[in-house]
């Protein structure tokens, strides 16, 4: 089939990715328009710290869950990398960069652990992960105990380079946690949309056997991506350890929620087989800047933020929910113009 | 032997012998751990975690799961504690919690039950909501100075060392094992869970079913909140965090299958009862308390993935002997 450029932009209108974009531009008219601080650069790029763990692991969750899994442990192997990083730094006296190696090999074994359970063991992936979750915050504090500082403050003093992680600044302006997050969202793209590596992912998520059958060694691309997951839990830990300058065991500890509801609303489904990283990317957005925009703009007590959150998710499940209902849809389009719900429903 | 075999095949009955083992491990290592007040404690102090693990294994014998119960469990403590510091009657303190319970469950069942959202996404979003619930009730200050009646209660004894509070809940527990076994109501929730399409066709109500197991989560969890507040005297606005893993992974080292379907409430207790134990054997044992979510985690992975490996090698013995057997009769076949 070929399409005319004017079709494909109809449906590029149409898509969901679209209507996520619109909601982070309406984000930014509404914020701006009601406290113009919020459109200052170096305001809205300063908040990219808060929110870039976030981004940058919801991108790899993705793809465990086009296999049809979920990642429960990522806000856990955060702390476990930032603190990976601090004692073997301080305490274990290497350079700065050895250590964030490690952290990050650790990292990878904790997820190939985890995707190995999963995968060869046929352990259902939220079990799995919430025993992992448990297992790896609990080895982070075992971690943190053999640093001579007290857990709870916190391993801090970091070499500068270590420190310029977070505040290089590309032109002065764009911060480097940027660059990173787009570069990750880049290879994310080209790994799960342009490479066969991609394709098996979404096939082993529509129908495992189906992939087992065709040649595809399901068992070991499941796994894959809860090392990918655990990797880019390491990136994000490294990235937020050096903007707190604070190594912590408990850094990632609130995640998991916010990682899953940028996932689900960016289009992916929970129960596999589908699923976008330029969605996930801007769903991540799209709660990022809420979290920034609205004790901004609305003062709204930061303790709040879990409502709006929690609210998007339910109100964008809801409403995909419906949207997928038959009746809904017949009824909606005897009120809408035609074709509504298409986008929406899977 | 017979019997013995019988009693070997109920799920619960792995927790329960692991129960038996672990608590004679540590009492070999350490032998004041087996003195009747201490082992008696290891149950007192379960209590809400018992109620919990009660509450979602409702839930998840359905097939659904609930995350959101850690926040339900701090809304109704936030909710009663702060009622009865203003002087409310415990009456109106004690229904306004349940009441906490029933709304939340009321809301959690519907998304999952009548709308048919995946219930880990929607318990997830529900979660924040309820969290931010006590934020936005507590106004993120601690509720403190509960009238000491209320705390005491937590400590009354009925026999000996049993806390009032662990008799109470067991037979509740008790109670509900019997009508989910033994009558027909009871046993909806295992069919939905076990094959929700099978049970819709012989004319179960499946929806209702698992709208009502929410709701019951939601008061147990409630309940759990109550005792909370009295057994720890003081709210702070993350009460309850991360308590729904812990229910969860309860459930699990209980013998309830995750994929629904499978397991008992009494599986559960004895969950809830390792599982709130363990912190207190790291201290027998030793060990300081920062070993507890490691041990949690180790415990719970162990035992997930031997039932998982040993029920795929039944699956595959099964279909072995099925072949086997097919290949018999047909040899019989041709040889007439």
């Amino acid at each position: 089939m070929k399409n005319s450029p004017l079709e494909s932009l109809k449906r590029g209108v149409k898509s969901w990715e679209f209507a996520l974009l619109m909601i982070l531009f309406l984000e930014f008219v509404i914020f701006g328009a009601k406290n113009s601080k919020f459109l200052n650069p170096n305001i809205l790029l300063g908040s990219v710290n808060d929110i870039i763990s976030i981004c940058i692991i919801s991108l790899f969750v993705t793809f465990v869950m086009i296999t049809g899994g979920i990642d429960i442990q990522a806000g856990a192997i955060v702390g476990f990398t930032s603190i990976i990083v601090g004692v073997v730094w301080q305490d274990g006296g290497l350079n700065i960069w050895a250590a964030c190696l490690i952290a990050v090999i650790a990292a990878a074994l904790c997820g190939a652990l985890s995707g190995f359970f999963v995968a060869y063991c046929n352990v259902q992936p939220m079990v799995v992960t919430l025993g992992g979750g448990f297992l790896y915050s609990g080895l982070a504090l075992l971690v943190a105990k053999l640093s001579a500082t007290e857990s709870y403050k916190g391993i801090s003093g970091f070499p500068d380079s270590f420190r310029q992680i977070s505040q290089f600044k590309l032109f002065g302006v764009i911060p480097e946690q940027v660059i990173i997050f787009a570069v990750l969202t880049v290879i994310a793209y080209l790994l799960l949309h342009k490479t066969k590596y991609g394709r098996k992912v979404f096939l082993v998520g529509v129908n495992p056997r189906a992939a087992e059958y065709s040649g595809i060694n399901s068992r070991l691309v499941i796994m894959s991506t809860y090392v990918l997951s655990g990797i880019s839990a390491a990136i994000a830990g490294i990235v937020l350890t050096s903007y707190l300058d604070t190594a912590k065991s408990d850094i990632g500890a609130t995640f998991t929620l916010q990682i899953i509801t940028a996932v689900v609303l960016g289009g992916t489904l929970s129960t596999g087989g589908k699923g976008n990283v330029i969605g996930t990317a801007l769903a991540a957005l799209v709660i990022g800047i809420l979290r920034f925009g609205l004790p901004l703009c609305f003062k709204i007590n930061t303790q709040y933020l879990d409502i709006p959150v929690g609210l998007l998710l339910l109100i964008v499940i809801t409403a995909r929910s419906l949207a997928g209902n038959s009746k809904v849809v017949r009824f909606m389009n005897g009120v809408m113009p035609r074709g509504w719900g298409k986008t929406a429903a899977h | 032997m017979n019997t013995v075999k019988k009693i070997l095949k109920i799920r619960e009955m792995t927790s329960f012998l692991f129960l038996i083992a672990l608590f004679a491990g540590v009492g070999m290592v350490n032998s004041s751990f087996l003195s009747p007040t201490s082992l008696l404690n290891c149950f007192n102090d379960s209590v809400v975690f018992t109620l919990l693990a009660v509450g979602i294994a409702f839930v998840i014998l359905t097939g659904e799961i609930d995350v959101s119960i850690g926040a339900i469990l701090g809304l109704s403590a936030a909710v009663t504690s702060t009622l009865l510091r203003n002087g409310s009657s415990w009456a109106v303190a004690f229904l306004a919690g349940v009441m906490v319970g029933v709304v939340t469950g009321v809301i959690n069942g519907f998304g999952v039950a009548v709308l048919n959202i995946p219930s880990l996404i929607f318990t997830l979003g529900t979660m924040g909501l309820f969290r931010g619930m006590i934020y936005v009730y507590t106004g993120g200050a601690w509720v403190e100075n509960l009238p000491a009646p209320f705390t005491m209660l937590s400590k009354a004894k009925l026999v000996g060392d049993l806390t009032a509070f662990y008799a109470v809940v067991l037979a509740f527990v008790i109670l509900a094992h019997y009508i989910l076994t033994k009558t027909r109501r009871g046993k909806y929730f295992i069919a939905v869970g076990d094959n929700a399409a099978g049970a819709t066709l012989i004319g179960i109500p499946t929806v209702n079913t698992k709208f009502v197991s929410y709701v019951l989560c939601g008061v147990f969890s409630a309940v759990a909140g109550i005792l909370y507040s009295s057994r720890i005297g003081f709210i702070t606005p993350t009460a309850g965090n991360g308590y729904e893993m812990k229910a969860i992974a309860a459930c699990v080292l209980g013998g309830i299958s995750l994929t629904g379907g499978l397991g008992s409430l009494i599986g559960a207790s004895i969950g809830a009862v390792i599982m709130s134990s363990v912190s207190r054997i790291l201290v027998f044992l030793g060990f300081s308390s920062d070993y507890d979510n490691t041990i949690t985690g180790i415990l719970l992975i162990v035992i997930v993935v031997v039932d998982a490996v040993s029920q795929n090698r039944a699956a595959v013995k099964n279909r072995h002997m099925r072949l086997a057997a097919r290949a018999q009769s047909k040899k019989g076949d041709d040889q007439k």
